[in-house]
């Protein structure tokens, strides 16, 4: 092919005009046999790296992670303020708690078997006056 | 997938590169495949355009991702763009190459004769980008990177002449040279690129 390039020139304008378009155009992927000695590369490096050391912050909001989160602070603390309260109120000795709990529960008035007189009585009373309403016998 | 996951890999997908680029200073393997495919193609083009060997390109690809991976734990977000950082760094990378070839510096590297009047004259591809990636590849190194830089990669020419190590009256003049050599190259097949005239 011959050319008389004098008459032909490729202008500033044609130039100007394949670089925009070079500009604009994405570049090519790549194969993925380098794509993946890239990323293959990227995280070797991050393997690597010395990542920084976390805030104090971070650690006790990591630690406090494996009792339940932050949550878990507000029966950590309740059980904490109960054990303040028990300390200053010293309601005494839980042996002594027991023993009282049971005697109150032997002492309690009316017995069962008084409760079966009384009671039966009550209640067989008030059946018979309901039934008396219903028929008309009361009024 | 599970759903989670799916979730994750959208959500990191729309993450600007700043915020890829700190997850993965966290160990976030996915953001390292996410990054390097978002801008590795772009400097492996660069590095394409620059140095004209595809080994050498893949070479200076991967260290210019190296460095990013090594500084990532101390990038500050907003200062500037990972994309911007990988461009300066690859122009760094692949103009040193340059210079090791001749082993003299590249400032100092003697214009070699015009290309014969034919060497272009026998590409047959008509496709535009084909034909100027063969006419840059004919340029003479210093007026290849100046013209790739100025007029591909959008850069100024005071940071040019930092990169190319030479002052902005010296790119300037590669610039002019470059293009009016490219203009030489290309002479005659402005139809078949589908210019009009």
């Amino acid at each position: 092919m011959s050319t008389d390039r004098s008459d032909d020139p490729f202008d500033d304008t044609a130039l100007d005009a394949l670089f925009a378009q070079a500009r604009a155009a994405p570049p090519a992927a790549l194969s993925e046999a380098f794509t993946a000695r890239l990323v293959a590369a990227s995280l070797d490096a991050q393997s690597a790296l010395v990542l920084p050391k976390p805030g104090w912050l971070a650690r006790l909001r990591s630690a406090l992670a494996e009792f339940g989160g932050a949550p878990s602070l507000a029966g950590v603390g309740a059980a904490g303020l109960a054990g303040v309260w028990i300390g200053f109120a010293a309601p005494g000795s839980t042996g002594d708690l027991i023993s009282t709990v049971l005697q109150t529960a032997a002492s309690v008035s009316p017995t069962a078997t008084e409760w079966d007189g009384t009671e039966t009585y009550v209640l067989a009373t008030s059946a018979s006056d309901l039934l008396a309403l219903i028929d008309g016998d009361i009024e | 997938m599970p759903r989670d996951t799916a979730l994750t890999m959208t959500a990191a997908e729309t993450d600007s590169d700043d915020a890829l680029l700190a997850r993965y200073a966290t160990g976030d393997a996915l953001a390292a495949r996410l990054l390097v495919d978002r801008l590795s193609p772009r400097v492996f083009r660069l590095a394409q355009r620059l140095l004209q060997d595809q080994a050498e390109a893949e070479d200076v690809t991967q260290e210019a991702l190296l460095r990013l991976w090594k500084i990532a734990p101390k990038w500050e977000p907003g200062v500037a763009q990972p994309s911007t950082w990988l461009h300066r760094v690859t122009v760094n990378l692949a103009t040193d190459r340059l210079r090791r070839r001749r082993g003299v510096g590249l400032d100092t590297i003697d214009e070699p004769d015009d290309p014969s009047p034919g060497a272009v004259e026998t590409m047959i591809d008509d496709d535009r980008k084909r034909a100027l990636d063969e006419a840059l590849a004919l340029l003479p190194e210093r007026q290849r990177v100046a013209v790739v830089l100025r007029h591909l990669e959008g850069m100024t020419n005071p940071d040019i002449g930092v990169s190319m190590g030479l002052g902005v009256e010296a790119v300037e003049s590669l610039t002019a040279r470059g293009k009016r050599r490219l203009a030489q190259l290309l002479a005659g097949r402005r139809d078949e690129l589908g210019y009009d005239r």
